[in-house]
């Protein structure tokens, strides 16, 4: 059996489907977290569940609501469960109606029941059910109440056969009964057609267009909208009968937004809310662990030698062991504990509700250059990982809002470029760390901002918009549920070190270790990858002030992942002379050149060209075409090169001034 | 630019109204058609009782409270939002 679950935005449909499933899907307390459809199977039975985006109706407005109706529309599940936000069931029951008007058997669930009563609203469920000639079953998601009792119902199959009401004024259920008939529909179609949908224009015959103007003479408006004002007239007639307001107080969420809404304060709270992430991700532990890891690392490496060699092991395999692997997947594992909080921050900030806050009072600034307010949730999701904020995009209605921020998502440093800007920053910034990593936050602003005005100019010409979105309550965190999110980012992280990082590892080491002429052993400078990085040194001379064939076959291995940048920093080190002690890359031969200065650009370049090839393809998928993703990447490094570049230039001749 | 005040009774935009009163939607005009069948599913229908509860520090967008829900549409909508205040 076919199970798909269908409600409003931010209704807690993922909520539920983690907790039929087993699985930890990603939750967020903003409209739209759900952009694709994700499939499980309900535990302990063999039920195939489907989980949504969140639709308001079922006529799209977004490409994410666009999957919805598909999937309800044409894959015809066996069962809809409707799931309804009980503090907003008003809006919510316009969905139910459209769902009941399909062929296909609903239940519904009647959600976040806990909140409701607390607000001191009462929903009559039996009442409910009969007058809706549906099934109707009162659970908490987030408190995990009557979720057996919904099963249960689903497995006995004890559910009410979908009856359609009459729930128009006489002519209009006439003109639907005429539809229907002469053109053997189910009901839903024939409102449908009346309502001139788009999708079924195409099908109207005589009777349809005769029946529109008949409905259109009557009430002097489009049908449409005779359509919507007669289903919500019905809805608040079902809404006097079954619920019951006794007290209605003020909520916390109304005292919260005076501070976090207020004309004054929010741009500067939002600010420091931001700067204090990233001080604390890159800042506090990040000293700490770097060069406490560092040196085990450095430790356990030499350990690994020493034990490997009194087995007698051979030279070429120590070395692959030792300064390959250890040295390349060690690198980017020095830096779990700061991605763990980051990830943590993150994770806290997108199920408060505070993201939709963010994205509402931004929205005029962010209008103005070309971007709508839903613009800074894929940047926020960004800053976790590229591929899931451009995903996000897809809750931007404008399609030309949508593609520039999908342009624009890479520019936020993700955590994978954190390694780059800890290690940098670190070695060249050691005072003011913290103060440099937030430097580089903020510059990614100013990127994106004199992006979005160059890409508003030649690629993409400003027209009006919408932006219609909820502003959800604030919730506390489910501990929970932040705590295997940390985890299973964390687990990601440390699968890529042990599948792409410690592949690239050997790649790099054996491109180290050997001459073109697959000589072992040979002088660095001899490898084949100093060859390569020879070749196209130039590039990069321009952003270093040298042509380091080792930095720029660094950064080239970014498309891989970031987080290899680093790694591939650390095997190239370790084949250097140590000029300095303590720090495993600054203190190699080969990067000595870095200056303070070289090392901001170097970051600056790493940060904004082209990101890794998980993020292309996403934005490849997103954009829909080749073409338009070149364009992107073409974009992103063209201006990475120039902006750093002119850094470097301008650095440089202040150096020389002063 | 000082708005014209809306007493209770008078006639204008949604745009119109300040934070804390509320109107009765008189009708619904947008030259979109997809953008205003997105507005009728939210439930700006005719009738309906909307009150302004938040505006963006920069005065728009703003946030209605109507059908038991807050809604947030920018001054380009609210404009379009023939109403009538009722308090």
């Amino acid at each position: 059996m076919k199970i798909a679950l269908v409600g409003n935005q931010n209704s807690g449909k993922t909520t539920l489907f983690n907790l039929l499933t087993g699985s930890n899907q990603k939750i967020g307390n903003w409209p739209g977290v759900t952009i694709e459809r994700k499939i499980g199977i309900i535990r302990n039975t063999k039920y195939e569940l489907v989980d949504l985006p969140g639709i308001y109706s079922l006529s799209p407005y977004t490409v994410e609501e666009e999957i919805s109706r598909k999937y309800v529309f044409e894959e015809k599940p066996d069962l809809i469960i409707n799931i309804i936000d009980s503090t907003a069931i008003e809006r919510s029951l316009y969905l139910t109606t459209q769902l009941l008007e399909l062929d296909t058997r609903v239940i519904i669930a009647l959600n976040m029941a806990d909140i409701v009563e607390k607000k001191g609203i009462f929903i009559d469920v039996n009442k409910l059910s009969r007058l809706l000639n549906t099934t109707v079953i009162k659970i908490s998601a987030l408190k995990n109440t009557g979720i057996e009792h919904l099963i249960s119902h689903i497995r006995r199959n004890e559910i009410l056969d979908n009856v359609h009401n009459r729930i128009y004024a006489a002519l209009i259920e006439d003109a639907i009964e005429a539809v229907k008939i002469t053109m053997n529909h189910s009901r839903f179609v024939a409102i449908k057609m009346l309502e001139e949908d788009v999708m079924f224009t195409k099908y109207q015959n005589v009777t349809v267009k005769a029946k529109i103007k008949e409905i259109q003479e009557r009430y002097d408006s489009d049908v449409e909208e005779v359509i919507a004002n007669q289903r919500y007239n019905y809805i608040e007639e079902l809404k006097e009968n079954v619920v019951i307001t006794k007290t209605v107080k003020k909520s916390t969420t109304d005292k919260l937004d005076k501070i976090f809404l207020n004309k004054w304060l929010a741009i500067p709270i939002f600010a420091i809310i931001m700067t204090t992430i990233y001080m604390l991700a890159v800042g506090v532990v990040g000293n700490f662990t770097v060069d406490f890891v560092d040196t085990n690392i450095g430790l356990f490496g030499q350990w690994l030698g020493v034990r490997l060699e009194a087995i007698n092991t051979s030279t070429w395999l120590i070395s692959l062991i030792v300064d390959g692997i250890v040295a390349g997947v060690g690198a980017v594992l020095n830096f779990i504990p700061q991605l763990m909080i980051l990830f943590l921050l993150i994770a806290v900030l997108e199920v408060t509700g505070y993201m939709a806050r963010i994205a509402f009072f931004l929205d005029k600034i962010f209008r103005k250059i070309g971007l709508s307010g839903k613009s800074l949730i894929p940047f926020i999701v960004g800053s976790g990982c590229s591929v899931p904020g451009i995903m996000a995009c897809r809750t931007i209605e404008d399609e030309e809002e949508r593609k520039m921020t999908i342009f624009l998502t890479p520019f936020i440093p993700c955590s994978a470029k954190l390694p780059i800007i800890i290690v940098f920053s670190s070695f060249f910034f050691e005072k003011n760390q913290g103060f440099i990593a937030a430097s580089l936050y903020f510059l990614a602003i100013i990127v994106i901002v004199i992006s979005a005005l160059i890409l508003k100019k030649i690629l993409f010409k400003g027209k009006t918009s919408a932006y219609i979105s909820e502003l959800p309550e604030y919730k506390l965190p489910s501990a929970k549920y932040i705590f295997r999110d940390v985890f299973d980012k964390t687990w990601s992280f440390m699968k890529r070190a042990g599948s792409i990082i410690l592949l690239c590892s050997i790649i790099v080491w054996f491109m180290l270790s050997f001459s073109w002429t697959l000589e072992y052993g040979v002088d660095v400078e001899q490898s084949i990858l100093a060859g390569i990085g020879n070749a196209l040194a130039w590039i990069f001379y321009p952003i270093i002030g040298e042509y380091s064939w080792a930095a720029t076959v660094s950064a080239i291995q970014g498309l891989v992942a970031k987080e290899q940048v680093i790694s591939s920093m650390a095997i190239i080190a370790g084949f250097g002379e140590d000029v300095t002690t303590g720090t495993l890359i600054f203190g190699s031969s080969i990067f000595a050149f870095f200056t303070p200065l070289s090392a901001y650009t170097f970051m600056m370049f790493n940060l904004f060209s082209a990101p890794c090839f998980g993020a292309i393809g996403a934005m490849r998928r997103e954009l829909g075409s080749t073409k338009q993703m070149l364009k992107a990447i073409g974009f992103q490094t063209g201006l990475a090169l120039i902006f750093s570049a002119f850094v470097f230039g301008v650095g440089t001749l202040i150096g020389v001034i002063a | 630019m000082n708005k014209k005040i809306l007493d209770v009774g008078g006639e204008g935009h949604l745009s119109d109204l300040m934070i804390g009163q509320k109107a009765v939607v008189l009708a619904l005009h947008n030259d979109n058609k997809a953008l205003r069948r997105r507005l009728l599913d939210m439930g700006i229908t005719k009738g309906v009782i909307v009150q302004v509860k938040k505006k963006a520090p920069m005065g728009d967008p703003v946030d209605i409270f109507l059908r038991g829900y807050e809604l947030c549409i920018r001054e380009t909508e609210t404009k379009n939002i023939d109403i009538r205040v009722v308090g």
